[in-house]
């Protein structure tokens, strides 16, 4: 056994290049993480930060939404609804007693019911007409939560809604 | 006495508040007027959401503002920070994912692409980027000083969630309980339970840093026990 076998290699060893990697691999996360964030807003808020258009906005900008597709919020006016083959028709109001006429295809969700605010993607038949071509319905629910059976619950103060 | 008498119970008050919830949430409370048994939900998503966005990536952004202000910086501060962001990434999972069993039956959709959800989601990436960020950069100091600002800046996002459904005309519903007017818009036995809930999942998030901080002082202490071996055998070996 000679002696460079038996003595430890203590010379210094360079340190790694720790610093620029991490820089390196700091700036891709972030390249990662701006791509991302960029995808999940081009999906929808990009083009518009409202989801919907209410049937009062329609009503007042009418002839630049044309027959393009839309999202059309309104409150399902109470007697107006007929179930179809391939779907429901019903009447949407809006607050200052517009209405537009819905034929929507595809099943309602299971809140579907009159008096309850809806988001109904789809578009006017013709550039003039206040018929509406739905391909989907969305139930807008409201964040009241009131007991189905109000006297048999009481508020924190005492009142019963 | 007390922080130990505390720390012992907060485990056990967690999971009965976490029982007591689901029972008063299944049994006791009534059917919605309008969503009838899909209210149950209520009891779930809304007190996720807030340990989600307010109270774990609270906890992170405070104790990544603690790190970066000279008088109160230390690694306990940035251990907080990615201990709380790690549970907030599950939490913002969990918000998503209960978000949209409740949007499917009651919106008819799994997910709709309006400011509340979207903003949400681009919270959940910056919280997954904050980890990655972490995994970046290998000198402790240099990550937490990086990931402590990115932390506060994603924190941006927040108020953004929090006012979206204000600011704009969103599918997802307003606030239930941090209403503009502070009106409270659910009925009896339904708020208490919601009440309770926000408490049992606030203490669940606790219990779970209390949890992953501990895991990762055991591993920054199994660091050190190492490097100091592989230091102690260096020496030795010029010993020889």
């Amino acid at each position: 056994m000679t002696s460079t076998e038996t003595a430890p290699d203590l010379s210094p060893i360079a340190p790694p290049p720790s610093k620029n990697r991490s820089r390196r691999r700091s700036l891709l996360v972030l390249l990662v993480l701006v791509l991302a964030v960029f995808a999940l807003l081009s999906q929808g808020l990009l083009h518009s930060l409202n989801y919907f258009e209410t049937v009062n906005e329609v009503f007042a900008h009418r002839s630049s939404v044309g027959t393009e597709v839309i999202r059309l919020e309104g409150v399902v006016e109470p007697g107006s609804i007929t179930r179809t083959s391939n779907g429901a028709s019903f009447t949407l109001t809006g607050s200052k007693g517009r209405r537009v006429y819905v034929d929507a295809h595809g099943s309602p969700p299971q809140l579907f019911q009159a008096n309850i605010p809806v988001v109904v993607v789809g578009h006017f038949v013709s550039a003039t007409s206040l018929n509406f071509d739905g391909t989907q319905i969305m139930v807008k629910h409201s964040a009241s939560y009131i007991a189905a059976h109000p006297s048999r619950v009481k508020a924190p103060n005492g009142s019963s809604r | 006495m007390m922080k130990q008498l505390s720390q012992r119970l907060l485990g056990p008050v967690t999971l009965v508040l976490l029982a007591l919830t689901f029972w008063l949430g299944m049994w006791v409370t009534p059917p919605d007027k309008v969503q009838g048994d899909l209210v149950r939900l209520v009891y779930v998503h809304p007190a996720i959401a807030w340990v989600a966005l307010y109270v774990s990536f609270g906890t992170a952004t405070i104790a990544s503002a603690l790190y970066l202000w000279k008088r109160t910086r230390s690694m306990v501060m940035d251990r907080v920070a990615h201990c709380a962001m790690e549970v907030s990434v599950v939490f913002i999972i969990l918000t998503l994912i209960t978000g949209s069993i409740w949007g499917r039956p009651t919106w008819g959709v799994w997910w709709a692409w309006d400011a509340r959800l979207t903003s949400t989601a681009i919270l959940g990436v910056l919280a997954v980027g904050y980890l990655a960020l972490r995994r970046a950069n290998d000198d402790p100091t240099l990550r937490a000083r990086r990931s402590a600002v990115f932390a506060i800046l994603s924190a941006i996002n927040v108020p953004i969630i929090h006012f979206s459904v204000l600011w704009w005309k969103t599918l997802h519903q307003g606030a239930t309980v941090f209403t503009a007017n502070r009106t409270l818009l659910i009925h009896g036995i339904m708020a208490w339970t919601l009440l309770i809930s926000f408490v049992a999942f606030t203490l669940l998030f606790f219990w779970l840093l209390r949890a992953r901080y501990r895991l990762e002082e055991s591993r920054d202490r199994a660091r050190s026990a190492a490097l100091a071996t592989s230091l102690d055998m260096r020496r030795r070996e010029g010993a020889i």
